[in-house]
This record gives C-alpha cells, sequence and structure tokens, in this order.
C-alpha cells in the first residue's frame, strides 16, 4: 500500500527535519531511525529510501539496520501500546499468561496490531522491574503484579474511556448543525 | 601540572561550598525523600506524590518533597524517607495516597510520626530499630548503593554536597599512570560479566597507539532479571559520570559515550539532566575545573538488541550498524570504537572509581576476597520476600544472601534454584547455597556473575522450562551471525519445547549435552558462548527433572501446560462459593448438579486463575501431572444445569 | 614487515609471510581446511561461518584459522578429536537448516558443503539434529540466474562480491538471529532492485543459492509462463 501524498510530504518533512537535527553521518544512522520513528510512530519504506540516499548508503543496508533492532516497527503502531515484560521474574511469576490473556482478549498475536489499530501487542525483553513482576508496559505506565483479571481491566478501562470520547464527539457533533 | 593543582582544588571546594550551603537550608524544614525510579512508579509512587503535593499545598506547609531513585527496597514500593528535625529519620513503606495523606497530617502537622506504617529508621536512635537491628544490615555493606534514593538525582547540589566529584578534582591533581596503578592495585574486576580486571583494560587502552581514544560506558543492561545498572542511573547518575570522567582522564581520551538501553526511558531522561547539570558545573565539558582537560560525554542510544551488551556489538551498533559482534583480537583495548583505542566498562564498575580514587585501593582490597575485592550488587528478584537490590561484599555466601538480606523463599514454600547471571548464568540448587560469591566461584559451579540478576525459584518452577525459556530468549537475541549460535540455539530451543510439550526423547539429554558442549566452544561472541549454561547447568543438577518430562509424561514442578490439567477437588470444594467461575476468563467453570463446580478440560487455558482464586480455607483447585484423562461426559453437569446455563 | 618464517601444519614444514592467516597458508601449501565464509580478498575476517577450526599447540581450545595469524615456531592441527567434534556439529548444524536435494541442485558436483563432506567422510544427511528448512523460496525473477534463499548458508560472500566488488549495494543481510538472511531492500525481488545482474554473487557463492537457470536440470525445471 502506497501512501498517499499528503502522507509522502509528512514522511518528507520529517526525515528532512531529523536529518538537519542529526547530519548525515553513517555514526548517526540509529539517532536518525529512532528521530524518524519518534516522530511518525514506524519507519516507513519511502523514510529508508530518504535516508539512505541523504548518508549515501546502499538502501538495503538501512533495511537491514531497521530489521535487526526490535525497537524499530516498519508499519504503524496501534493508538496503545501494550508491551508484556517477559524477563526472567516475569516469566517465572507468570508473564507468559498475561501475554497469553492479551492475545486471547485481542485476538491478536505478539507483534501484532489489532485490525482496528487501537491496540498493538508486543514483548519486550526487561524493563527492569523484576521484582514488582509480572509487568507490563501500557503506553508510557508501567502496570505491576498484572493479573489476567487486571488484563480485563486494563481493555476495559480504554474502551469505557473510547466510548465516552465517541459520546462526546457525537453530542458535539449534534450540537453544531 | 603541578601549579595548576591548587586551582582544581580551588574550583572545586567552591563548587562544594556552594552546593553544601544550598542543601544545609533545606535541612531546616522537613524533607520527604519519595523513590520515583521505574519500580516505584509501577508500584503506584506517582499517585503517591501527588497526594503529598496535595495535602502539603491543603496545609500550606514549608516541607521539601524530592523525587529519588531507587532505595533498593522494591518490595516495599513506593517507599519515602521522611526527616525532620527532632525524630528518627524514617523510611515508610508499602505506601498509598491514604498513607501518604496521614503522614502529612499526623507527622508533618501534628508530630505523630505515625510508627506503624514505619518500615526502618535511617540512623540509631532510642524509637525506632534500623537496619543493622535486622540480619540484612549486617551483611549488607553498600558502596556503590549507599547514596540511592537518599539524593535528589535531578540535583547535583545533593551530590556534591556529599562530597561528589572530589574524587574527579583528586584525579585531575594527580598523575594518569598514578590513578591506573590504583586501580590495578585495587584489583576491581569489571562487573559486567567476566570479572576481568578493569586497571588491566585501562593501561593496555593507555599504552595502545592510535588517537582518539574512548571511553564507553556499557549501560546495556539487558539480562532479563537484572535491573542494577537501571537503578544506579536512575538514582545516582553522577556516581557514574565522576567515574566515566576519571577513566577518561586515566587513558586519556576526550570524548566518551554512554550506551543506554531504549528501554530505560527513565535512566535516559536524568542522565540527560545529569550530563547538563555537571557541564554547566564545570565538571564536564571544556577545561574541566580549571584544569585544561576536555571531555564530552555523548548518549547513545540501544534500539533493542540483548547481542549490543558485547563489546564488539555495542561498537557496531555505535558506529551505525546492526550490532553484530566481531572476533577478538584485536581486542577494543588496542582497536575499538572506529579502530581507536576505547574502554568499555560497565555502569557498576565505574560506579565503583570515584570511591577507590577517594578512599584509597587498600579500602577497597579490604573489602570482598583476595581475589574479588569490593562489593558484589544484586538485583534480588522470583520467589523471595525481600525483592529489590542487594549489595554484598564478595565471600557472602549465596545463603546469607537470599536467607539473611532477602528474608527467605516467598509463601513458606521449598527453595529449589537461584538462576544467577541471566541468560549467560545458570541455575544452582540446594547443595550450592553455602558457596561463597565471587566471581572464579561461581563460573566454577557452572554459573556467572553477568549482571548480577539473581532469580530465586522454589518447588513450583520447573527447571527444564526455565532452561527453555532461557534459550527461547537467546535464540530470539541472537544476532545470527555464526552457525553455532544461529542454529545450535535454535536446535536446543526445539528440543527444549519438545521436552516440556511431552514429546521429549530418550536420547534428547545426551543431544542437548553435546550441542551445549560444542556451542560453548564453537561460537564467535560471549553471547554465544554463554548461551548453553541454562541448559548445561539444569541438566547437571536437575537431570530427575529432564527424565520425569521424557519418560512420564510429568513435570514435577506442575508448571509445562501441555503435561499438566487443573481439576477441583469435590471433597474440597464449597456449594457456596462461586468465586472461580468468575475469574475464569474462558468460561471453563461449570457448577454441578450437585452445586459443586467443574473444569471443562477442552475449555480450559490453565491460567491459573481458578487457583489463585480458590479460597484459602478450601483450596479446592488442583493440578495434576501428567493430565489426567478427560472427564467422561456425564460428570459435566445434567442437561438440566447446561440448559440453565445461558451460554449454551 | 614482510618476513617469512617457518611453522608446522600436520607434521609438515611450511614457510609462509609473518601475519599472513593460517587458514590460506594450509590451503596454500595443499592442505585442506573446511571453510565457507572467509575470502583471501576481503579487508576483514568474519569468522562466522565456524568450519575451519585448528589446534595450535600451547592453546588451550581449538581456534579458527581465518582469524589466526602464523608466527615463528607455530604448531598445528588441522585434525583431533575435538576439531573434527566441532566440525562435525557445525556442519550438521548449516545442513539441518539447508534444503537437501543434492541430486536436482544445480550446483551439484560443485558445491562447497560436499566437499567438506567428502573431505571429512561426513554424512549429507541429518541424523541427529532436526530439519529447519522451510520449502523453498526461490527467486528467479534475475535473468539469467535464481536465488534460493533454503540454500543459503550464510556466508555472506555474495554481499562481499556486491558491496565491495563490484559497488552496486544491492543486497545486504536483514533481520536477526534465525531470520538473518541475504535479501533486497524491503525484502523484494531480485529484478524490483537496484541489483545490475552482473553476477558476481552467482560465481561467488559456494553452496546452490545463487545458480545460473542454465545449470538447473531441465526435467525438474517448472517452467511458469503467463
Amino acid at each position: 500500500m502506497d501512501p498517499s501524498a499528503d502522507e509522502q510530504e509528512l514522511i518528507r518533512a520529517a526525515v528532512g527535519t531529523v536529518l538537519q537535527d542529526l547530519g548525515i553521518e553513517r555514526a548517526s544512522l540509529i539517532p536518525i531511525l529512532q528521530g524518524v520513528q519518534n516522530r511518525l510512530g514506524y519507519l516507513p519504506s519511502l523514510a529508508m529510501r530518504q535516508v539512505a540516499e541523504a548518508l549515501q548508503l546502499p538502501e538495503v543496508e538501512v533495511f537491514g539496520v531497521g530489521t535487526f533492532y526490535n525497537q524499530f516497527r516498519l508499519n504503524p503502531p496501534g493508538k496503545h501500546q501494550i508491551k508484556v515484560c517477559m524477563g526472567t521474574a516475569c516469566h517465572m511469576m507468570g508473564g507468559h499468561i498475561i501475554l497469553e490473556s492479551f492475545e486471547r482478549r485481542l485476538s491478536i498475536l505478539e507483534g501484532e496490531t489489532t485490525p482496528d489499530r487501537e491496540y498493538s501487542l508486543e514483548r519486550v525483553a526487561c524493563v527492569g522491574c523484576c521484582a514488582l513482576a509480572p509487568v507490563v508496559v501500557v503506553d508510557d505506565n508501567v502496570e505491576a503484579r498484572v493479573s489476567p483479571i487486571r488484563v480485563d481491566g486494563i481493555l476495559l478501562t480504554f474502551d469505557i474511556e473510547r466510548q465516552q470520547e465517541e459520546r462526546q464527539e457525537k453530542r458535539e457533533e449534534g450540537r453544531e448543525p | 601540572m603541578n601549579s595548576v593543582s591548587p586551582a582544581i582544588e580551588q574550583a572545586y571546594q567552591l563548587l562544594r561550598a556552594e552546593a553544601q550551603q544550598k542543601t544545609e537550608i533545606l535541612k531546616e524544614k522537613p524533607v520527604i525523600l519519595l523513590g520515583t525510579a521505574t519500580c516505584g512508579r509501577a508500584a503506584g509512587a506517582m499517585s503517591v506524590l501527588a497526594a503529598f503535593q496535595d495535602e502539603i499545598a491543603k496545609h500550606q506547609l514549608d516541607v521539601v518533597l524530592r523525587e529519588t531513585g531507587c532505595m533498593g527496597h522494591c518490595y516495599a514500593e513506593p517507599l519515602a524517607a521522611i526527616f525532620k528535625k527532632g525524630f528518627p529519620p524514617l523510611y515508610y513503606g508499602s505506601l498509598d495516597e491514604g498513607k501518604a495523606r496521614r503522614l502529612v497530617n499526623d507527622y508533618l502537622v501534628n508530630d505523630d510520626p505515625c510508627y506503624e506504617f514505619a518500615m526502618v529508621a535511617l540512623e540509631p536512635n532510642d524509637f525506632f530499630p534500623t537496619f543493622d537491628d535486622y540480619p540484612r544490615g549486617i551483611y549488607e555493606k553498600r558502596i556503590i548503593l549507599a547514596d540511592c534514593g537518599l539524593i535528589d538525582p535531578e540535583d547535583i547540589d545533593h551530590y556534591l554536597a556529599r562530597d561528589g566529584y572530589s574524587a574527579l578534582a583528586k584525579a585531575l591533581t594527580s598523575d594518569p599512570a598514578w590513578l591506573i596503578e590504583e586501580i590495578k592495585t585495587s584489583k576491581l574486576r569489571g562487573r559486567g560479566g567476566a570479572g576481568f580486571p578493569t586497571g588491566i583494560k585501562w593501561e593496555a587502552c593507555k599504552n595502545a597507539h592510535g588517537a582518539p581514544k574512548y571511553v564507553i560506558c556499557n549501560a546495556d543492561e539487558g539480562d532479563p532479571g537484572a535491573f542494577v545498572d537501571r537503578a544506579l542511573l536512575e538514582s545516582n547518575p553522577h556516581q557514574l559520570l565522576e567515574g566515566l570522567a576519571i577513566a577518561a582522564y586515566a587513558v586519556g581520551a576526550k570524548q566518551c559515550y554512554i550506551y543506554v538501553r531504549s528501554e530505560y526511558p527513565l535512566a535516559i531522561k536524568r542522565l540527560k539532566t545529569a550530563l547538563e547539570q555537571s557541564t554547566a558545573r564545570g565538571l564536564l565539558g571544556q577545561n574541566v575545573l580549571d584544569s585544561g582537560f576536555n571531555l564530552e560525554i555523548r548518549l547513545f542510544q540501544g534500539s533493542g538488541a540483548f547481542v549490543c551488551g558485547e563489546e564488539t556489538a555495542l561498537i557496531t551498533s555505535i558506529e551505525g550498524h546492526a550490532g553484530i559482534p566481531n572476533h577478538r583480537p584485536p581486542y577494543p583495548a588496542t582497536a575499538g570504537l572506529h579502530g581507536k583505542p576505547t574502554v568499555i566498562n560497565n555502569v557498576k564498575t565505574l560506579s565503583y572509581i570515584p570511591h577507590i580514587i577517594r578512599n584509597g585501593a587498600s579500602w577497597f582490597t579490604s573489602i570482598g576476597t583476595p581475589n574479588s575485592p569490593g562489593t558484589a550488587v544484586f538485583a534480588l528478584a522470583g520467589k523471595v520476600v525481600s525483592t529489590g537490590l542487594a549489595e554484598v561484599p564478595m565471600g557472602t555466601s549465596l545463603r546469607h544472601l537470599i536467607y539473611d538480606v532477602g528474608n527467605g523463599i516467598k509463601d513458606d514454600k521449598k527453595f529449589k534454584a537461584v538462576q544467577i547471571g541471566g541468560p549467560s548464568g545458570g541455575c544452582l540448587p540446594e547443595s550450592s547455597l553455602d558457596l561463597t560469591i565471587d566471581f572464579d566461584s561461581l563460573q566454577q559451579a557452572g554459573a556467572m556473575m553477568g549482571s548480577g540478576g539473581m532469580v530465586v525459584l522454589d518447588e513450583d518452577d520447573c527447571m527444564v522450562e526455565i532452561a527453555r525459556f532461557f534459550l527461547d530468549f537467546t535464540q530470539k537475541e541472537s544476532c545470527g551471525k555464526c552457525t553455532f549460535c544461529r542454529l545450535g540455539t535454535k536446535q536446543m530451543l526445539d528440543i527444549l519445547t519438545g521436552i516440556t510439550e511431552g514429546r521429549g526423547r530418550e536420547q534428547d539429554i545426551d543431544l542437548l549435552w553435546d550441542l551445549a558442549e560444542d556451542i560453548k566452544l564453537g561460537s564467535l561472541c560471549g553471547l554465544g558462548k554463554t548461551s548453553p549454561n541454562p541448559v548445561l547447568t539444569t541438566i547437571r543438577y536437575f537431570r530427575p527433572e529432564y527424565e520425569a518430562h521424557i519418560r512420564e509424561g510429568r513435570c514435577p514442578a506442575l508448571m509445562c501446560k501441555s503435561l499438566i490439567s487443573y481439576h477441583i477437588e469435590p471433597d474440597l470444594c464449597s456449594k457456596l462459593c462461586n468465586v472461580c467461575i468468575g475469574s475464569c476468563p474462558v468460561e471453563a467453570i461449570y457448577t454441578r448438579p450437585d452445586m459443586l463446580k467443574g473444569i471443562y478440560p477442552d475449555k480450559c487455558v490453565k491460567c491459573n486463575s481458578c487457583m489463585v482464586a480458590c479460597p484459602p480455607q478450601y483450596k479446592a483447585v488442583v493440578k495434576l501431572s501428567p493430565p489426567a484423562p478427560e472427564s467422561p461426559v456425564g460428570e459435566r453437569g445434567s442437561e438440566v444445569e447446561q440448559a440453565n446455563n445461558p451460554d449454551h | 614487515m614482510s618476513k617469512l618464517i617457518t611453522l608446522i601444519i600436520d607434521d609438515k614444514q611450511v614457510e609462509a609471510k609473518e601475519g599472513e592467516r593460517l587458514l590460506w597458508v594450509a590451503l596454500d601449501n595443499g592442505i585442506y581446511i573446511p571453510h565457507l565464509c572467509d575470502l583471501r580478498m576481503a579487508r576483514r575476517t568474519v569468522a562466522s561461518c565456524r568450519l575451519c577450526f585448528v589446534e595450535i599447540e600451547g592453546l588451550p581450545n581449538p581456534v579458527t584459522s581465518c582469524t589466526q595469524t602464523v608466527s615463528e615456531g607455530m604448531v598445528v592441527r588441522t585434525r583431533s578429536p575435538r576439531v573434527d567434534r566441532l566440525l562435525r556439529t557445525g556442519f550438521e548444524l548449516l545442513l539441518s537448516n539447508h534444503r537437501l536435494h543434492c541430486a536436482k541442485c544445480a550446483k551439484n558436483k560443485r558445491c562447497e558443503l560436499q566437499k567438506i563432506a567428502k573431505e571429512r567422510g561426513l554424512k549429507l544427511k541429518l541424523t541427529r539434529l532436526r530439519q529447519l528448512v522451510k520449502e523453498a523460496q526461490i527467486d528467479e525473477s534475475p535473468g539469467v540466474f535464481c536465488y534460493d534463499s533454503s540454500k543459503c548458508v550464510l556466508c555472506g560472500r555474495c554481499i562481499w562480491a556486491d558491496q565491495e566488488q563490484v559497488k552496486v549495494g544491492a543486497i545486504g543481510f536483514i533481520r536477526r538471529g534465525i531470520g538473518r538472511k541475504v535479501a533486497t531492500f524491503e525484502d523484494g525481488l531480485l529484478a524490483d532492485s537496484i541489483c545490475t545482474q552482473c553476477e558476481a554473487c552467482v560465481k561467488i557463492c559456494p553452496v546452490g543459492a545463487f545458480y545460473l537457470k542454465e545449470d538447473e536440470r531441465k526435467p525438474y525445471k517448472i517452467k511458469k509462463e503467463c
């Protein structure tokens, strides 16, 4: 799926700004890709091509770096990012059960995004909160001692939030005309 | 050079005096230090912070409320220390909003220190016990953790006021050769894993030809189960910066990197603040402390690859490539970053440097064992009561660490093993508990110091599963460059998965052992070479568990999902209780005609929720291994019962 | 600088320039050491295939001969129980991820894996390990050659040829771990990439991953025309 002209413009502008800030040295490749992902949420094909051209690198080299590291995403993420910690302590305290609970509730597998782009589910090596295992990072918040019931609670909170927003929008729409 | 030394000393004294003056003023008021490191935040420290702020504002109190790092007592997070004149300084653990409000009301407003919430006193006094009154205080000796949680990591004055950066001032007035000699005499060994002598590394780099030289701090703490570096970065970043600056001066480097993993956003934020503040005070940057020494420290964020903790992979990563290790030699000390001499030290290693320079090498060697002086910092996690950070002198026994510092095993379960050193380390059994901890003893036992992760396992943990878990990790994190690691870990993982799923073959254990030995010898880098350790140690110490899986289809720890089934004991179940039904996420529990509960084995996802939910007076949910044959259909409740169930 | 030294490989006295790499010294003197990833003309050794282990007197463990430079008086053994065991395991590991169908393979009789098996008496069949390889993934888009990643042993020679020798930059390593692969940008077809179809990769590939269409045995070739 090729991005629309607007999206292309957005991507070009984002990459341009990052390149201006970080320069075009080879050693800046990883910070550049991080910067692009910070702005766009993922690494679009076009962005990788643009970076390769600016740094005078083979495109496949940039793609190789982008696919080597866990942190880089090649597809847009969901609105809410759920990262289940799979460190030793979390695993032994039931982290795999938590991951399965999310997979079951969201009907996706780890590494995937729900079709409505609301949630993406990832596993993360260790967030360093082993003493509070099992741990889940939801957006930027760390949830400690998560249980399968808490999984339902986390998702329910987002669902309620979304419903409220939708109601709010409808009300506003109703008011306008 | 000598003519400048008084200037350096003067510049430093001035900074410290200023800092002490500022912090002295604060001491007049009550002070609340709240731990808001990642672990504290996970436990709810931010809402506790908001409650403190709100309550303080309500009473219009003149109180200093500061966010600090991790005090190491993760089991009691959120945690705060409160200082008030006329009272002993006290730690309060397991805080929530209510307790925070009461502390402000009762203690700060009304002089009742709420001893019922207090955990421990920070100084000896007549009212409340200190850590020294507990076994923990006897076995613990804090050097690099000493200030963690007691200083504001985002305020350089706190560090300066406690003689921070005095070691840097001392170093800058000394000959670099003396510094290296001092570190060599201290016999400090690298805390990143293998324990290579730091002084020798520095000397090799200093003597190597080539310029510029670099010093890199390896803060890519990737061991799942270790969080010592995170705590140090979030709690006392200046201690690291000071160590890094001394290292750079000693080897003659003008540029340093700190390679932090991106999974630690708070650590990155606090490091950035610390860098800005110390540069603003002239402790880093151009002309450090008027000595003429220039130093630039850059932060480099990792992108999620465990292998980048391996030093040659870390270097390729900073150079802008995929983090793929290279053959050593050449070692980074002679040809590292951009082919130039480079010292790579771990966060913990560098954090010791200021203490050694300040107190002398002989002070350091007086702690710990002759071949591994100093302390060891461990991240205690898993089935131990007092999870968190512990710093003990090298030579302390595992038993003291787990039972006295860590307060033993949770829920009165039986100790089974302790996993030390993460994916590179191994699982040691009960018979190893009296082993004294140092680099060499752990290696001999088949484990490794690694980066200090220590996960305690109890009778409910399956040793085959833990080996499978680590192989799954290394297999996913293998860079894929060399044959043994890329394919060998995959083969071992497939065999282990087969065993945990009941497809094990009699010859699998020997095959695992042979493969493990070959991968250890044949792999290119440290990640591959150490990846078989979890397999080797679990086979060595827990072979009967492997055999039970293979021969009987039984998981002795009742952990491997394919080999267990859940049942409700009718003799223990109560007609009056429905808790398990509500707890089940997949509606696999039904009410039998006699009103007791049963589980549909085909629906059950083995999530353990019912087992946790079943009230302790019944304890009716049991796990069986090998799984019991499917219950006869008749037992699934009568037609009537099913008709009543809206889901059918 | 390039002083001549003598060393002993398998009881044979050999002369070489100091600092030369042991693997090539042995090969130049007619002593075979199995190897896949190393190239004489490449600037840097990658040491990734882990097949060229030898024992050197005075060193506790076998070392890879591609990373070892020779020195005066060095005593080398290319065979020992430990070396043979490492080679066997390394070789079997590679086979476990290599689609084995030698009889139909375009590189039959010209394959380095076959050569190693012959020289060291190893079977071209899996006995201990599980087969990991998935079905054939053949890119037939270039005019005269094909790329079959299910036969690739990840030695990286083709990438060296593409990036360093002919300086095109169409292929590189992507992903990591068991997913590591030689591929083009976004893992697309070679014909859609900047590949110039110079065939440098075909010439340098030690196995049947890059091969000429004309070498493929006719009866087994299914022609797709649409």
